[in-house]
C-alpha cells in the first residue's frame, strides 16, 4: 500500500520523538551451526532481567506460512524462486503481525534470522540478490545486526555433531548431491560466502562465532549498550507507514 | 469482450481478468480441442485452498503476502505445467497469468515497480487476452485469486469496500488492456 504523507508523519513521529524510549529491533544472524540461538537466548534473559519487554522471532515461523512451506519441504517439491517466494511471504507476514505491533508499542524485538537470511540462502542457490532483496521492500532494517561469523568447516562439525542436515538444510536441491553432510559443506561455503558480502554491504557487527560463548556474550552485551542509542533509520518509515494504512483498513494489527 | 481466437501451437496464451469463471471459459474457447495443449489454473499448486483453512488467530495476509503468495503459485504453474507443456511443443493457457495480479496490486496501493519485479522470472505471453465485465454491471466475484484476495483483504468492513476492490482491479485491468 503506497504510504500517505499522514502516515509517513505519523511513523516518524512515534518514533522519534524526544525522551521517550522507542521499540528497537536486534537481528541475530548466521549460518546453521554459528551459536546465533545459544546467544539469542542468553541475550534475551539479560534484557528481560534489565527490565526490557522482549519479544522474539525466528526464521520461518508465521502461523500462517510456515505449514505452507512445510508441507512442501516434506515433499522436496521446491525451486528456488518458490522456496524463496514462500519464505518472503512468512517474513512480510511476521513484519506485520509480530515485528512492527511490538516496536510500535515500545518493546525489544529480538530477530533469530532476518531478511539476511532468505538473501543469503536464496543467492546460494543461484537466484539475483536484486530480485530477492526487491521481494522484501518496504525494507524494514533493524538497530543493530550481529553477524555470527564461522567457517564452513566450524559450521558443518557442529551441525553434523548431533543430526543429518535436511534436505533443504544441506542444499541437496541445488548442490545435486546424494549424501546430506557433503552436500551442506558445500552449500554451506556458498551461504557463507554470501553472508560475509552481506556483512559487509549492510554493516553488520560481525561477532567471532569461534570464540567461548560467554565471551560473545559480553561482547554482544557491550555492544548493545554502545549501540542502543542510536536514531531511528528514516529507512523504515515507508514499512511503518504501510503497516499503519493496513492497521487503518483492518487488514493487521 | 474478447473475441474467439484459434490458438496455433507451441505458445504461451494469458488471459486475464477478475471473473474466474469467465477466464477460463475464455480459455477453452481459445484453446479449442484439449489436445493441442492445457490450461493452467490459479492455484494449481495448492498453497491458497491451504491458506483458506488457516486459523483466523494467524492474522489475515496483506495484499503484499497474497501477491506473493501468488507469485509462488505461478513459479509452481511455470515449472510443472507451464514449460513442459512448451517444451514439448504444445500450447498452454494461463488463465489467469501475471496481469490480474499486476493488476490486483495496483488496486491495492502497491507500487508498480514492486509489482514488475515480483513477476520477473515470469516469461512474457506471445499472446495477452483480457476478459473485462460488461460496463455498469454489478456482479459479485467470488472465485478466483480476485475473489479470494478481495475476501480477505475486507474481512470485516462494509460489503462496498471488497466491491470496490474488485472494480479497481477490473479498472487497472482495462488500463493494461490498452
Amino acid at each position: 500500500m503506497r504510504p500517505t504523507s499522514a502516515a509517513l508523519r505519523a511513523a516518524r513521529e512515534h518514533f522519534t520523538t524526544p525522551g521517550k524510549r522507542r521499540g528497537l529491533l536486534v537481528a541475530f544472524e548466521g549460518p546453521d551451526g554459528s551459536g546465533k540461538t545459544t546467544q539469542r537466548k542468553l541475550f534475551k534473559t539479560w534484557l528481560e532481567s534489565e527490565g526490557c519487554d522482549v519479544v522474539t522471532t525466528k526464521w520461518n515461523s508465521s502461523d500462517l506460512i510456515k505449514p505452507i512451506i512445510k508441507s512442501r519441504k516434506s515433499v522436496r517439491s521446491l525451486s528456488p524462486e518458490e522456496f524463496s517466494l514462500l519464505h518472503g511471504a512468512d517474513f512480510r507476514h511476521r513484519v506485520e503481525q509480530v515485528i512492527l505491533p511490538a516496536l510500535w508499542a515500545g518493546k525489544l524485538v529480538i530477530a533469530d534470522r532476518f531478511l539476511f537470511t532468505g538473501l543469503a540462502r536464496d543467492v546460494a542457490r543461484g537466484l539475483d540478490l536484486d530480485w530477492v532483496l526487491k521481494l522484501y521492500q518496504p525494507l524494514l532494517w533493524p538497530d543493530l545486526v550481529f553477524y555470527f561469523a564461522v567457517s564452513p568447516a566450524t559450521s558443518g562439525k557442529r551441525v553434523t555433531a548431533t543430526r543429518t542436515p535436511n534436505f533443504y538444510e544441506a542444499g541437496q536441491d541445488v548442490t545435486q548431491v546424494d549424501d546430506p553432510v557433503e552436500s551442506y559443506q558445500r552449500f554451506i561455503a556458498r551461504v557463507i560466502r554470501e553472508y560475509e558480502s552481506l556483512a559487509l554491504i549492510f554493516n553488520m557487527i560481525t561477532v567471532d562465532a569461534e570464540q567461548s560463548i560467554g565471551e560473545q556474550h559480553h561482547l554482544i552485551r557491550r555492544l548493545f549498550l554502545e549501540g542502543r542509542e542510536r536514531p531511528w533509520s528514516d529507512w523504515n518509515a515507508d514499512a511503518v507507514a504501510e503497516w499503519l494504512g493496513q492497521a487503518r483498513n483492518g487488514t493487521s494489527r | 469482450m474478447t473475441r474467439n481466437v484459434r490458438a496455433p501451437k507451441a505458445q504461451l496464451i494469458a488471459v486475464d481478468g477478475v471473473e474466474a469463471a469467465a477466464v477460463l471459459a475464455d480459455a477453452r474457447a481459445v484453446l479449442g480441442t484439449p489436445t493441442q495443449g492445457g490450461i493452467s489454473r490459479w492455484d494449481a499448486s495448492g498453497v491458497f485452498e491451504e491458506l483458506a483453512v488457516a486459523d483466523e488467530a494467524a492474522g489475515a495476509p496483506s495484499a503484499r503476502t497474497l501477491l506473493l503468495l501468488y507469485a509462488a503459485d505461478l513459479a509452481f504453474r511455470l515449472r510443472w505445467q507451464i514449460r513442459p507443456a512448451l517444451a514439448e511443443g504444445r500450447t498452454v493457457v494461463a488463465a489467469p497469468y501475471v496481469e490480474t495480479a499486476m493488476a490486483f496490486g495496483r488496486a491495492a496501493g502497491l507500487d508498480a515497480a514492486w509489482l514488475s519485479n515480483l513477476f520477473r522470472f515470469a516469461p512474457r505471453a506471445r499472446t495477452r487476452r483480457f476478459v473485462h465485465p460488461q460496463r455498469g454491471r454489478r456482479k459479485t466475484v467470488r472465485d478466483g485469486f480476485v475473489g479470494f484476495s478481495c475476501d480477505r483483504l475486507a474481512a470485516g468492513r462494509p460489503k462496498q469496500e471488497r466491491q470496490r476492490m474488485v472494480e479497481q482491479t477490473a479498472a487497472h485491468l482495462r488500463r493494461r488492456d490498452r
